[in-house]
């Protein structure tokens, strides 16, 4: 069902053993370490079965190369992205997550509406070096179809594990995969991921931990500029998933729409065909492009994007790049777009309005740092705070205090405020949401979703109805190096 | 907006001084002694949103290192950048002018002092971004690594300081 991608340049990933013959002498030790347990790749596609999936994700530094030089990455069972994880609404999950890493790690199913505790997706556990874990939960019969996320959550290492290399696509089969014309499609998966250059020099220009950390290296699905096939006339389904650290991905297709079917947490009512994409960290998208141009090839591009406020700060590249390409192979009768797809309804009226206020800052929190900034001298951290990094409301991430308390099944607007200089992607764990308005200005249509961009100095209203299930969770940056610094409060619902 | 309150202190005097949209506060603890123990050091403007978290860290690190510092509050800092002809790809929150060159981002008082001694012909220093550990960025989480650039009027871009983490 899934079109394998032909690949122009793939990343030597799950090739220890035949890597290259320039290695510095740090690197070389890890990398003998690390190729002696080398295992070769494991499946590309791991599914279920008649109502269970069982699967195994092993977390692994793995030998590879990237263009520049060999290189270290973070891998699943050997892949970067890892193995293409498919399940069904409905089906038991138990999946082993076994931890070969030098460091914890653990697993956040993220956009999945299951429990936020015990073996479901609770972020607050953690497993350590050479430890394993499994999780185990059901996915409700009407769990909405998407393209979901598994990677690491583990506070502190989130994103030097997802900017290493951790990811899997998660695809949940559904409502919207039996709609006639969107099963007549053809599917890709393409996960987006920017990596670091071996030499890793783009830090010392400026691209550091504070404005989240981008590689100059664009893969999709691990390779460089892979090939796409679609027939004349033919449907092609594309599931986005950007799995970058930070990088925005702003995506045009030359010469086609593409059109909208699906966003974060499944299905929209109708078919939106759109010139681009604008897809943050943690965000995912299900567009139709239809095969109706003239016979050829044409390029999946990233257009620029400046994600901070302040001109230049951030990297933002001056000229389109080349994700992908797609060339026209063959011909079929036409298939036509679906009219409509699956109703998206309004949400109950909200009992409450909360205000969450991201910025960067000398922050409180982790200790309660409370006194007059103008004492700490050259700007410095005082004893008990954490010093710069990013608060919400004031307050840095502690997993030992509940920022806000809910009851379950009730409905709340929260409204997101960017009062910093550069962008912050919102992310809820377990419950999705819709966005109201942005900037004060409604929403065209209604969108379940769990990431949304919040553009530096906007704000944007979402709706979200705390439903089935209660527990403790989070909300936070999306742009990992954000959340590692503090961007993340804890939700408990009850 | 629990999120303002430490920055509250230059807002509520950029408010008290009414310049509107500009505000400059020529002010702050240790000023004065600074100026007194170096007074051959040349006044710096720094420019600065108010929406910044970390810009004031660095105006009191050079106040420490006895610099007079403006601190101005503009609306849009990119004018500043384009008239001191900051290369947008060493670009980071504020940007300060000192005896005709140009100062991008968290520059260590001690790169500053030196590009005054020295006079190479460039149009300013620049520190990319906004690395942790740098002045002003001083943060538990950790330091990063960074290099300090110089850049020409032409766009000339070259190593000036490196600094280990
Ligand atoms: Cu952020």
């Amino acid at each position: 069902m899934t079109t394998p991608l032909r690949r122009r340049q793939v990343l030597g990933l799950g090739l220890a053993g035949l890597g290259t013959a320039v290695v510095g002498p740090v690197l070389w030790d890890r990398v003998q370490r690390s190729a002696a347990r080398a295992q070769p790749a494991g499946a590309a596609r791991l599914a279920s079965r008649g109502g269970l999936a069982d699967l195994e994700l092993v977390a692994q530094a793995t030998r590879g190369t990237l263009p520049g030089g060999p290189a270290e990455l973070l891998t699943y069972n050997g892949r970067s992205p890892g193995p293409l994880l498919e399940v069904n609404a409905g089906d038991r999950v138990r999946l082993r997550l076994r931890n070969e890493l030098k460091q914890p790690t653990n697993l956040h199913f993220h956009g999945l509406h299951i429990p936020p505790t015990g073996t479901a997706d609770n972020v607050f556990l953690s497993v350590p070096p050479g430890g394993s874990f499994d999780y185990e939960f059901t996915l409700a019969k009407d769990h909405p179809a998407g393209l979901f996320y598994v990677h690491p959550h583990q506070h502190g290492l989130s994103a030097d594990q997802v900017f290493g290399g951790l990811s899997s696509a998660l695809v949940v089969r559904g409502d919207l995969d039996r709609i006639p014309e969107v099963a007549a499609a053809k599917e890709t998966v393409l996960v987006l991921k920017d990596f670091a250059s071996a030499s890793g020099q783009e830090a010392a220009m400026g691209v550091g931990r504070m404005l989240g950390r981008e590689g100059p290296l664009l893969t999709v699905n691990g390779a460089i500029n892979p090939g796409l096939a679609i027939p004349s006339g033919g449907l092609l389904r594309l599931r986005l998933l950007n799995a970058s650290n930070a990088r925005m991905y702003r995506l045009a297709l030359e010469g086609h729409s593409l059109v909208l079917i699906a966003t974060d947490g499944g299905a929209i009512a109708t078919p939106e065909p759109l010139d681009e994409l604008l897809l943050a960290p943690g965000e995912r998208a299900d567009v139709l492009v239809q095969g109706n141009q003239t016979p050829g090839s044409y390029r999946l591009l990233n257009l620029p994007y400046q994600r901070s406020g302040h001109m230049g700060m951030a990297a933002a590249e001056d000229a389109p790049r080349t994700l992908a390409t797609l060339s026209y192979a063959g011909t079929v009768p036409p298939l036509p777009l679906p009219k409509a797809l699956i109703p998206v309804p309004a949400l109950p009226k909200p009992e409450r309005t909360r205000r969450f206020v991201m910025a960067h800052a000398m922050g409180t929190g982790m200790g309660g740092m409370k006194h007059d900034m103008g004492a700490m001298g050259g700007g410095g951290m005082a004893m008990g705070g954490m010093g710069m990094g990013f608060v919400i409301n004031g307050q840095a991430f502690d997993p030992d205090r509940i920022d806000t308390r809910v009851a379950l099944g009730s409905t709340e607007d929260w409204l997101i405020v960017n009062d910093d200089v550069m962008d912050h992607p919102f992310h809820l764990h377990v419950n999705p949401f819709q966005v109201i308005s942005r900037a004060g200005r409604p929403e065209s249509q209604r969108r379940w979703k769990d990431t949304v961009l919040v553009k530096a100095g906007e704000e944007v209203r979402i709706r979200v109805t705390f439903r089935d299930f209660p527990g403790r969770t989070v909300y936070h940056c999306h742009n990992l190096d954000h959340e590692d610094l503090g961007l993340m409060g804890v939700l408990q619902i009850e | 907006m629990n999120s303002t309150s430490f920055r509250g202190h230059s807002r509520f005097l950029d408010l008290l001084l009414g310049v509107g949209a500009v505000a400059a506060v020529v002010s702050g603890g240790g000023s004065l002694a600074a100026r007194a123990s170096a007074p051959a050091l040349m006044p710096v403007t720094s420019y600065r949103s108010a929406s910044c978290g970390c810009c004031t860290g660095w105006v009191k690190h050079m106040r420490a290192n006895g610099f007079t510092v403006r601190d101005v509050v503009v609306a849009d800092v990119g004018v500043v950048k384009r008239r001191l002809g900051v290369p947008a790809r060493l670009a980071s929150c504020h940007t300060a002018e000192v005896a005709g060159f140009a100062l991008e981002g968290h520059v260590p008082a001690a790169d500053v002092k030196r590009l005054l001694q020295k006079r190479p012909p460039v149009a300013g220093l620049a520190l990319p971004g906004m690395p942790l550990g740098s002045p002003g960025m001083e943060s538990a989480y950790g330091k990063e690594a960074f290099t300090v650039m110089a850049f020409t009027r032409t766009g000339a871009i070259s190593s000036f300081s490196q600094h280990a983490k």
